[in-house]
């Protein structure tokens, strides 16, 4: 019983993200409790690409790239804070740019960031959230980056 | 590669037209620099037309070039059109450059045109072109040079008052020009106290939605002499796509310094050596990024050099005399053309906020972004280098 609850909890999350996110994101289940991005890896030259990339820019070998779970933590290089919204966001709301471990520096919507303590280098973590609202009203969901738990 | 001349530009004024059309503000333009140039109008051999937007916003993907240059009787020889975001009228005159200078044609005309005040979404910013994942997170423009500012107040310290010296400096340059929108003076504290966009940015930090229009005619050296006494000539068109790069620093655009170093190498000149600069300031942060990328400062000075007033009139390098993007506005396929036309202005001595003496001139546009997650660089980068050709 328990597995299927949690399963259909995770299609309940799958169905709220956005479809151009949700190939991007392994929600929490049988691999993890935590949620993860999913990039991808080189085997020839071993540099890792997220969104992941079919084909890889340095060889050029299709069959050589295989899709791997990103690090859950990162740190934040830079950041905003949006004030004039596009439409279904509801401002103010940080933005900015996390650096993973694995040598990646990638665009993320911040949860839980308080204008005031929001700070370059702060230890962030992964999260699946509310990013905006579609034309009917509806939340759409997909990754965000919030501060680490001590 | 011969040498290319600029012999004729023209510009509609930039502002907001909501009754005019991309082909209405296309045709003025580009008459204007006609009757500039003195070239009949069947001596146009080729023409390349930049805009980014008409496709999206007004459904004319292709042949807004020949439609324009239809109303002027102009039929009959190859037109194409140019898209390459903020620089797609930059680009369609390097495309002239290039079909001149490697001598398969004579006379070229290089137009470029655009119209955002139909664009829905008033009081939002502009989303960027083709950047689909980036833009259900949120993304915008301003939000790319949001995160700009905050590491670079970080690494190096500047200022939100030295960011507002550059629109007070360009708002002050553009008082005299009657092609720009907003003319009137403005103050740090009005910057500083304008309506939040994306904090660090304020309103007035940022270029404003406008309309219109700017072309060029170009010809070679050789023929150049037929239609004036004052040729301006192309020394360097440089275009660079951004390099892939791991953990891209964002407060530099390497497209924007490699396309730099080839045009001073082309032209044989360093940035001591220019007169002044029309840069791309589609925010004040951009302007500032880029007097560090172009080497009119060192890296982390940029805001310093603007509060030295070193890039004022009085300045060892005017930047954007012509009240550049910020009060100007910024009709994206527009925008390099109505740089090119300022600096021919200028060169000629005959620019109403002038430079005195000014025999060399530096023009830069960038724009567009990478639809992928990890931080890019942007997408296009077009330098270009003008002189006196007489």
């Amino acid at each position: 019983m328990t597995t299927d609850d949690s399963g259909s909890e995770t299609q309940a999350l799958e169905d709220l993200i956005d479809p151009k996110l949700s190939p991007l994101i392994q929600l929490p289940g049988s691999c993890s409790e935590k949620p993860h991005l999913i990039g991808s890896k080189c085997k020839s030259c071993k540099e890792i690409f997220f969104p992941k990339r079919v084909i890889c820019p340095n060889c050029l070998k299709e069959e050589e790239v295989e899709d791997i779970l990103l690090s859950n933590k990162g740190k934040l290089y830079t950041y905003c804070i949006v004030k004039a919204a596009p439409l279904g966001f509801d401002a103010p709301y940080a933005i900015g740019y996390v650096d993973l471990p694995e040598g990646l520096r990638i665009f993320s919507p911040l949860a839980e960031c308080d204008q005031e303590h929001i700070k370059i280098n702060m230890e962030l973590e992964l999260v699946v959230d509310k990013i905006r609202e579609d034309e009917t009203g509806k939340a759409v969901y997909g990754y965000k980056f919030k501060p680490a738990s001590l | 590669m011969r040498t290319v001349c600029i012999i004729g530009v023209g510009m509609t004024k930039f502002a907001r037209f909501p009754e005019s059309n991309v082909i209405e503000l296309g045709r003025t333009a580009a008459l204007n620099a006609l009757k500039d140039s003195g070239v009949d109008k069947k001596d146009i051999q080729v023409a390349y037309a930049g805009h980014a937007r008409t496709g999206q916003l007004y459904n004319r993907e292709c042949g807004v070039g020949q439609s324009i240059l239809w109303e002027l009787g102009i039929s009959g020889i190859p037109i194409s059109s140019v898209g390459n975001f903020c620089s797609s009228g930059s680009t369609a005159l390097r495309d002239a450059w290039m079909a001149i200078g490697t001598g398969m044609y004579d006379v070229a005309m290089a137009i470029g045109v655009e119209k955002l005040t139909g664009r829905e979404g008033k009081g939002r910013p502009l989303t960027s072109d083709g950047v689909e994942l980036l833009t259900v997170m949120g993304f915008s423009p301003p939000v790319y040079f949001g995160n700009v500012v905050t590491r670079h107040m970080e690494e190096y310290g500047t200022t939100r008052e030295q960011l507002a010296m550059v629109a007070v400096k360009n708002r002050k340059h553009a008082g005299p020009n009657p092609r720009c929108q907003y003319r009137e003076p403005i103050t740090i504290e009005e910057v500083l106290n304008s309506p939040v966009i994306v904090g660090p940015l304020t309103l007035l930090n940022c270029c404003p939605t406008t309309d219109g229009s700017a072309a060029a005619i170009l010809c070679s050296k050789e023929v150049a002499g037929k239609y004036t006494s004052k040729p301006v000539e192309i020394a360097a068109s440089a275009l660079s796509s951004g390099p892939y790069e791991k953990c891209k620093d964002i407060t530099s655009f390497k497209s924007d310094r490699q396309a730099a170093l080839e045009a001073y190498e082309t032209a044989g000149i360093g940035p001591e050596d220019i007169d002044f600069a029309e840069v791309h300031d589609c925010f004040t942060i951009a302007e500032i990024v880029h007097y560090e990328d172009f080497g009119f400062c060192k890296k982390g000075e940029g805001g310093r050099l603007v509060e030295q007033g070193m890039t004022g009139m009085d300045g060892k390098i005017p930047v954007s005399p012509s009240g550049g993007l910020m009060s100007r506005g910024h009709p994206i396929g527009a925008t390099g053309l109505a740089q090119i036309s300022e600096a021919v202005w200028q060169l000629r001595g005959a620019a109403e906020n002038q430079v005195e003496g000014a025999k060399v001139a530096f023009t830069h546009c960038a724009g567009g972004f990478q639809d992928t997650i990890e931080l890019g660089d942007v997408q296009s980068s077009a330098v270009t280098i003008l002189k006196r050709g007489w």
